[in-house]
């Protein structure tokens, strides 16, 4: 294996071919696992769908383990699945029923899936109430497969494992602000981000609670009905009175203001970092997962190359001094990518810090590919099977 | 006779508290959780302005038996000035956060002296008793639902005692559930923990705003 020490200039190849294609045949195998369903669904398209995001996952992870980078590779998978979700979803949604809004009949039918945003909101009504705020039905039925039981134990069995690392591994909103912040050449508002970071990291603490109270107060997903900016490009009640109308008007301002404009001005997951209350949520497991990224403080020159590369703020001078990351961090790479000095390292809890770091980078990768491919995967297959059934001249 | 049907009468409250008391919870909850993350850290202190809260509070269910039986109306659904009166509340307790938990009048002198109003919203206010009894009068009087179906049966009841009583028995089940608040006396009040918790009081003073202005032009439209 090279050694990474102290280069200024990453080297082109950070493991041979071999050993690189060895390290990556789990995550094949896994992949093949994953979309053997597809490949024995009729329809070439599906069997086309599958093969392209098979091969596609497995070279992304590939590419992590030749040229030793995380970030990279992984926004590639993340920002296609941000734009390639709304797609397949909304195609989905026009066939199904030919508009993307949805009546508020087929709304108490229980025929909207599940969405993970709104986990947070339901268990103080689930708790006192018995009662789920939200009009999905709580096992899986013929129409609607997300439903809120597998929607869940799937979120919450990955969590306990990877802790925040859902965030940049699994959301299919994330994405699409990864990709207006990847699109931008500069940074611009970079002062106004540093300066009041630690105010605007509170944001999504503070929406969290709000959402949280609200939601038990009135029975009802606050966050859904009147937060969500991604409503703007998935499935909104239709706007039919002054109410609906202002709540789209929410909806469509939240998703251009924090999913496009600020992530272009400033090169941040801004609705990740200061807005969404389900990331906030998502936090409170990085106490108890086994990844993290610690700071080793012999080989750091405090150069702020990290902090200044993080997309979601989620590191500040205190504790990069600490050797830590803050409790926000959703491990998508981007620090040890940034580190010149190899001085930020991927961790596993209760070893010496900065011993064996690609180890402990492999294990996550491992778990949070699998996650992804299982995850995202899914998603990207079956939204490039609807694109490949809606070319032109087929 | 009439001992056991005080007897009933006040078991019938004090249980429809008990069953109720969740629902009374949730509704008081994003009053009271803002408001005593911005007190300082200590369960005795929690414990008191809790208390004062709760007093503040049955006085306002107090004028609400006392009203109730003295229209001799069911309020809940009949009465037709339900609806100024529950957007009138949300208002005022929109501007009661505002004082009370996120403090914006103390913090005028706070920044005048501050080199950036910022660094210092983190900073616990004095606990003021004017808080206590403004927020626990407001949501006492607040129209929520278990308070509406006490309305009707205290509404029911042969004299004002009786109604009086039946309300201090409902006040008496619900209480029990406001008990788990003074853990939130626990907590450490980091300036981080007393930011956001200013931030949620300005969000839920947003909400019951928008909320009680939704009401009163929905009120003066539809009349």
């Amino acid at each position: 294996m090279a050694s990474r020490s102290s280069a200024l200039v990453r080297p082109a190849a950070f493991r041979s071919v071999g050993r690189s294609v060895l390290l990556t045949l789990p995550i094949a195998l896994w992949s093949l696992v994953m979309f053997t369903p597809s490949l024995r669904q009729a329809g070439r398209d599906s069997h086309i769908g599958a093969v392209v995001v098979m091969l596609f996952m497995t070279t992304l992870f590939f590419l992590m383990m030749r040229t030793g980078e995380t970030y990279r590779w992984r926004r590639i998978f993340f920002v296609a699945l941000g734009f390639l979700f709304p797609f397949g979803f909304i195609a989905a949604l026009v066939v199904q029923r030919g508009t993307m809004s949805i009546p508020i009949s087929r709304m108490v039918s229980g025929d909207t899936p599940f969405c993970f945003m709104v986990t947070p909101s339901i268990i103080l009504p689930a708790a006192f109430a018995r009662t789920i705020i939200f009009p999905g039905s709580i096992l899986p039925t013929a129409s609607n497969h997300a439903s809120i039981a597998i929607m869940i134990g799937l979120w919450f069995a990955l969590t306990l494992v990877l802790g925040k690392a859902w965030c940049s591994y699994a959301c299919f909103f994330g994405g699409i602000e990864e990709g207006f912040a990847a699109i931008a050449k500069r940074r611009r508002l970079h002062r106004f981000v540093t300066k009041y970071g630690h105010i605007l990291r509170l944001i999504p603490w503070a929406i969290l609670v709000f959402v949280v109270l609200v939601s038990a107060a009135i029975f009802e997903p606050v966050y859904c009905m009147w937060l969500c900016p991604f409503k703007a490009v998935t499935e909104f009640p239709a706007v039919r009175n002054v109410e609906t109308a202002i709540q789209m008007g929410i909806f469509v301002a939240l998703f251009i203001g924090l999913v496009v404009v600020l992530p272009f001005l400033t090169k941040k997951r801004t609705q990740c970092g200061f807005f969404c209350p389900f990331g906030a949520f998502q936090s409170l497991f990085n106490k108890i997962h086994l990844f993290e990224i610690r700071f080793d403080r012999e080989k750091c020159v405090d150069c702020a190359l990290c902090q200044t590369s993080c997309p979601t703020v989620a590191l500040s001078k205190e504790s990069i001094r600490e050797g830590k990351t803050l409790l926000n961090c959703m491990k998508c790479g981007a620090c040890v990518d940034a580190c010149k000095k190899d001085a930020a390292v991927w961790h596993l809890k209760g070893t010496p810090v900065a011993v064996k770091p690609e180890r402990a980078r492999l294990l996550f990768l491992y778990g949070a590919w699998a996650m992804a491919t299982m995850f995202g995967g899914s998603i990207l297959a079956n939204s490039v099977a609807t694109m490949l059934h809606w070319l032109p001249w087929k | 006779m009439p001992a056991l049907s005080f007897s009933a009468s006040a078991g019938e409250a004090l249980v429809l508290g008990l069953a109720t008391g969740p629902v009374c919870l949730a509704t008081c909850g994003p009053v009271v959780v803002p408001w005593l993350m911005v007190q300082p850290q200590g369960v005795r202190l929690h414990s008191r302005q809790l208390g004062l809260f709760l007093a503040a509070r049955l006085a306002g269910y107090m004028v609400f038996a006392a009203a109730v039986w003295l229209a001799a109306a069911a309020i809940p659904h009949a009465w037709t000035g339900r609806s100024w009166l529950m957007g009138g509340i949300e208002l005022l307790l929109a501007a009661g956060l505002v004082v009370y938990a996120v403090g914006w009048p103390h913090r005028r002198c706070v920044a005048a002296k501050a080199t950036s109003s910022l660094v210092q919203i983190g900073d616990a206010p004095p606990p003021q008793p004017s808080g206590a009894l403004a927020l626990g009068f407001l949501t006492g009087i607040n129209l929520c639902p278990p308070f509406l179906v006490a309305g009707v049966r205290a509404a029911q009841l042969p004299s004002l005692s009786a109604s009086l009583l039946f309300f201090l028995f409902f006040f008496a089940g619900t209480v029990v559930w406001f008990l788990p608040f003074l853990s939130l006396g626990l907590v450490r009040r980091t300036p981080a923990v007393v930011t956001v918790a200013r931030m949620v009081a300005v969000l839920l003073a947003c909400w019951y705003g928008f909320s009680g202005v939704s009401i009163l032009i929905e009120r003066a439209i539809h009349g």
